[in-house]
């Protein structure tokens, strides 16, 4: 059942496959960034195309950018800094990735960064160590260099919270997978981090008129609030009138029913409706398949995890894959 | 791992999705094979294509004292759904799959026009009544597909020997698809199901050796033997394989055995006249069964009867031929033991003694067929049959029963959630997408419940779900995908949306399958996906090189956001180098630009730009007077277009000296000379300013232009005079 498409060169840290599948990004522990590359799209077997070191340390996360912007990545490294390389053939010269901009941050870390496509503009949101959470616009999508700052937001459901420095050790952000041109855009984020108040995973909704972030929801239950949050995930929605949002703690994976209609509060209802478990240590990824109706999660155990529901809407395990040599 | 293929895959995706299995069902744990040295570090997921799940499992990194070599990390790929069941062959599954879309199709377009005409009009449509017949003609399409003709051959020479005839080779998906048809859709064989389902038996007996063997296995084991038997009444296999083939209805082999008797033999006939006549007797009286059936196939033995009291009739005579027979006298005179016995055992089956067809039969479906044939021949409606199959299976319980007996349970039991279930489970996402199609061809209720919206997931019908499922694994292969969307827009909201994301992922970069995902935007209307496929393309080669192929993309794409910010980055460049070499890059790429997309004000100013250039070419070639009027006029133009950026007018002044002082008679008047004179003051100003972009035109530029203009200006005062 399981075939081998790629094998990684020794000190490989993280992986990242791109929006088709066709491209893998690597990064390694000393600084690496490999692309592989199939030769034709029927093909699964991946091999290294390119291969540049980006950094002196090791690099810890590699995200895709929207393929609407072309073929870039964007790499977070064991020191905190983030960098944007692209994929680029300029004039006269020919194709190679280039570095196009370091977000340079005193004093703290990049722990997660994602990025959003929303309407014409492509937009980013930064998570730092110090609890701070950045967003950030793109404005021409031929230049990958010009960033603008958009807003700085704290991960906090009221804006009267007030708390010391925190001191936050992961991140993690989810967009909301719609490309539905009517909704605001929205993600979620939640942190694992020493400030109760940050941890929990809140729903962050751009509110056009007042062109500000907006908290709209709490996803988590209130003697829950201040876990630490492993991993977030916002499923593709295929005409659910509620999105789905997985949420991972130390007591298990939470599956959430978000409705987008704000009541009058502006705050959106939710409801918790499972709770998974079966994960001894972290949940470290959750991932929805294409449809939304399927979430695969990788824990620091090293299983591999299918989740379901059932037409009564109870949530199971499916399946699991134990990685055997 | 070719099992997890088949198990796992309804365990995964769609099998579980029902509410009858046990929620304190655990979770099946799989092996992932993937050959490193341990420990592994990390394990980070991916969705590809489809149902595949790519998993990177990376080691620890390197340690100093770690230098063997060893590889960092593997990715595998792991399939969790197999489109069918029993189809083992990728080929053979992707004939299957490729073959059934166009009768699916068809039906689903019967269907709205069907609703469409339904909805028209008020009293019920002659239409409905005949729906179940559209759906035979699908199930047939569907079940020519199923078959597996390669081992379908017809011997020249018969062997009188071969009791079992080979023919197509079966398979459970066809056996499955059968008896959905005969149970669901086909309304001429309702009358007549219990023979129906003999012939079923007849044609599937085969898949069901497990543990237990079959009546038809012990028949093939049997004829292994048949050439080595010399007295073949003599063995006791002889009348136990006969009792069986009897007890489950295979007439034809029965009295085919029976004939190879040996009292037929020439040499004995004379004396074992009794017992050949015993034989004859019963081999005849098993061909002139009476069967309530419309008809039999060629070869097949028994007398049909369609109308049931004319059916009981001619039973009835049939049963007092057998009881006469069986208290005949002749039996004292039959010497031989094994043969008066095993006579008069299928005797008793014939007489449908329960004791006798138990030990004749295997399986519970085998004890179920020789009741229809031989004690229960009326058996009709659901429930008898039901309780008639409960019976059966308590005298002949099964550990692990074979899936299409948990298929024909479901059936009989009328639960409907059960039988979706056995066939996603069983058969595939495949078998349970089309089979749903006979499931509700005549049934109401079961109509009902595949369309009722389930409010816990979202809305969604099981029917829908069932097909978002398949059309899911058909995705997961390159050779598949693109029969998805036929099974996607068979579900309006949710089939939609998903076709948008599975277009939405396939790789823009490859010239052929992005024609192919356009294509199928073009037949269903997508037009905000194919933009977008076509800006992520267009983005893709403007990107990597291939400029013109970008643009056109875009283009294609309507994206005037794109093209204006390429126009602008053009006429940046265009700017920098005016009089350079680098211009007949852009040249094409400005053409291009202009053939169709509403240009911006810098877009249009390249244009004339362009024009101007090569008419000034023209000009410095031929030293045409014409042409240079032309010249001169068109930079005028140019010059006093608003949309010409200032830092484009001293590279056109200075590209136009020879128009400036041109041989002969100025080309410029008072007025338009001042025009220019006044540009180059505010240009000499401007240049005081911080922030202009400097011009890759010589020093002395400007006062080689004012000169020129100069001279210009008192050649045309004195001419105007």
């Amino acid at each position: 059942m399981e075939k081998s498409v790629a094998t990684l060169d020794k000190g490989t840290t993280c992986t990242s496959w791109n929006y088709c599948g066709q491209r893998l990004a690597t990064g390694s522990f000393n600084g690496f960034l490999s692309i592989f590359d199939s030769p034709d799209p029927a093909s699964s077997s991946f091999t290294a195309t390119s291969n540049i070191r980006i950094h002196e340390g090791g690099i810890v996360k590699i995200v895709w950018i929207p393929p609407e912007y072309g073929d870039a990545v964007a790499c977070i490294c064991g020191d905190g800094s983030l960098s944007l390389w692209e994929e680029i053939a300029e004039d006269g010269l020919p194709l190679q990735w280039k570095l196009c901009k370091i977000f340079h941050c005193k004093g703290s870390k990049v722990l997660d960064a994602q990025f959003g496509v929303i309407r014409t503009s492509l937009k980013m949101v930064v998570a730092y160590s110090d609890g701070h959470v950045k967003v950030y616009e793109l404005l021409n999508p031929f230049e990958l260099k010009n960033w603008q700052l958009q807003a700085e937001i704290q991960n906090v459901i009221d804006s009267v919270s007030t708390f010391g420095k925190a001191s936050c050790f992961s991140a993690s952000i989810s967009w909301n997978p719609q490309r539905n041109e009517s909704q605001e855009p929205s993600f979620v984020l939640g942190f694992n981090s020493d400030t109760p108040q940050l941890n929990s995973s809140k729903v962050w909704v751009f509110d056009q008129a007042h062109h500000r972030w907006l908290p709209v929801a709490e996803l988590a239950l209130s003697l829950d609030k201040s876990d630490q949050v492993f991993a977030v995930a916002w499923a593709p929605n295929v005409g659910r009138a509620y999105e789905l949002i997985a949420v991972a703690t130390r007591k298990g994976i939470t599956i959430w029913h978000v409705r987008l209609n704000p009541g009058l509060d502006g705050r959106l209802s939710v409801e918790k409706v499972a709770l998974l478990s079966g994960y001894e240590g972290e949940v470290w990824q959750m991932e929805w398949d294409m449809s939304g109706m399927t979430l695969a999660t990788s824990g620091t155990d090293g299983m591999v995890r299918l989740w379901q529901s059932n037409f009564n809407g109870v949530w199971l395990e499916q399946a699991a894959f134990e990685p055997a040599s | 791992m070719p099992d997890v293929a088949a198990d796992s895959a309804a365990s995964a995706s769609a099998g579980e999705l029902v509410p009858f299995v046990p929620d304190t069902e655990i979770a099946v744990v799989y092996p992932l094979h993937h050959g490193l040295k341990p420990p592994i570090s990390r394990v980070s997921i991916s969705w590809a294509r489809g149902n595949n799940l790519r998993v990177s499992l990376l080691r620890n990194p390197p340690s100093n004292s770690d230098s063997d070599g060893e590889i960092g990390g593997k990715v595998v790929e792991v399939n969790l759904d197999s489109g069918a069941a029993d189809v083992r062959e990728p080929a053979q599954w992707r004939r299957i799959a490729y073959g059934s879309v166009t009768p699916f199709a068809l039906l689903q377009s019967r269907k709205n026009s069907a609703s469409i005409l339904s909805k028209l009009q008020s009293s019920p449509s002659p239409f409905h009544l005949d729906w179940w017949e559209y759906v035979m003609e699908y199930s047939k399409d569907i079940k020519e597909l199923l078959g597996n003709p390669k081992s379908n051959y017809n011997p020249l020479i018969e062997d009188p020997k071969e009791v079992l005839k080979k023919g197509e080779e079966p398979t459970s998906l066809k056996a499955a698809w059968e008896l959905m048809e005969m149970f669901y859709a086909d309304k001429l064989c309702q009358s007549w199901l219990p023979e129906r389902l003999v012939d079923w038996l007849a044609d599937y007996d085969c898949l069901l050796s497990g543990d237990q063997p079959a009546v038809h296995s012990k028949l093939v084991e049997f004829q292994g033997t048949l050439v080595t038997l010399q007295v073949i009444e003599d063995d006791p296999k002889y009348w136990e394989v006969i009792s069986s083939a009897l007890a489950v209805g295979w007439l034809e082999i029965v009295v085919k055995l029976l004939r190879l008797h040996g009292s037929y033999q020439l040499d004995q006939i004379s004396r074992r006249e009794t017992e050949n006549g015993l034989v004859e007797t019963v081999a005849v009286l098993i061909s002139m069964m009476p069967r309530m059936r419309p008809e039999l196939k060629n070869g097949k033995l028994g007398e049909c009867f369609k109308a049931k009291p004319d059916f009981m009739k001619a039973w009835e005579k049939w049963r007092e031929q057998i009881t006469k027979l069986d208290s005949s006298a002749f039996w004292v005179l039959c010497d031989h033991r094994q043969t008066r016995e095993g006579l008069k055992n299928l005797i008793q089956i014939m007489l449908g003694n329960t004791e006798i067809l138990c030990t004749a039969t295997s399986h519970w479906i085998e004890l179920y067929i020789s009741h229809f044939l031989f004690i229960r021949p009326f058996t009709v409606g659901f429930e008898s049959m039901y309780n008639l199959a409960q019976k059966c299976v308590k005298m002949k319980p099964m550990s692990s029963p074979h899936k299409l007996l948990r298929l024909i349970i479901g059936i009989i039991g009328e639960n409907t959630e059960v039988v979706l279930a056995e066939c996603s489970r069983g058969f595939g996402p495949w078998m349970v997408t089309h089979a749903i199609e006979l499931l509700t061809a005549r049934s109401d209720q079961a109509d009902f419940l595949l369309h009722k919206e389930h409010d816990d997931i979202g809305g969604i019908s099981m029917e829908e779900l069932h097909r978002l499922v398949y059309a899911q694994v058909l995705t997961s292969h390159f050779l598949t995908w693109q029969i998805a969307p036929v099974y996607l827009t068979s579900c309006m909201r949710q089939g939609m949306s998903l076709l948008e994301v599975l277009l939405y992922r396939q790789p823009a970069q490859h010239n052929q399958l992005l024609l192919k995902n356009l294509e199928i935007c073009r037949l269903y209307e997508l037009d905000h996906v194919s933009s977008n496929i076509m800006k992520i393309a267009g983005v893709y080669h403007w990107k990597h090189g291939r400029k013109g192929l970008g643009v056109f993309w875009l283009q294609q794409a309507r994206d005037e956001f794109l093209l204006n910010k390429i126009a602008q980055r053009l006429f940046d460049s265009v700017g920098k180098s005016i009089s350079g070499e680098s211009f007949k890059q852009w040249e094409g790429l400005i053409e291009l630009l202009g053939s169709k997309s509403k240009p911006a004000g810098s877009l249009e100013f390249l244009h004339k730009y362009r024009d101007f250039k090569k008419l000034l070419q023209q000009v410095c070639d031929r030293k045409t007077p014409d042409a240079a009027r032309h010249a001169a006029d068109l930079l005028m133009l140019l010059m006093k277009n608003p949309s010409t950026p200032q830092r484009f007018w001293l590279p056109l002044l200075y590209d136009s000296l020879t128009l400036l002082s041109w041989q002969g008679r100025p080309l410029l008047n008072v007025s338009q000379t001042n025009l220019l004179l006044n540009k180059l003051q505010e240009l000499s100003m401007a240049s005081l300013r911080p922030g202009i972009v400097a011009t890759d035109l010589p020093a002395e530029a400007l006062d080689s232009v004012r000169l020129a203009l100069a001279t210009n200006l008192g050649r045309a005062i004195l001419e105007e005079q």
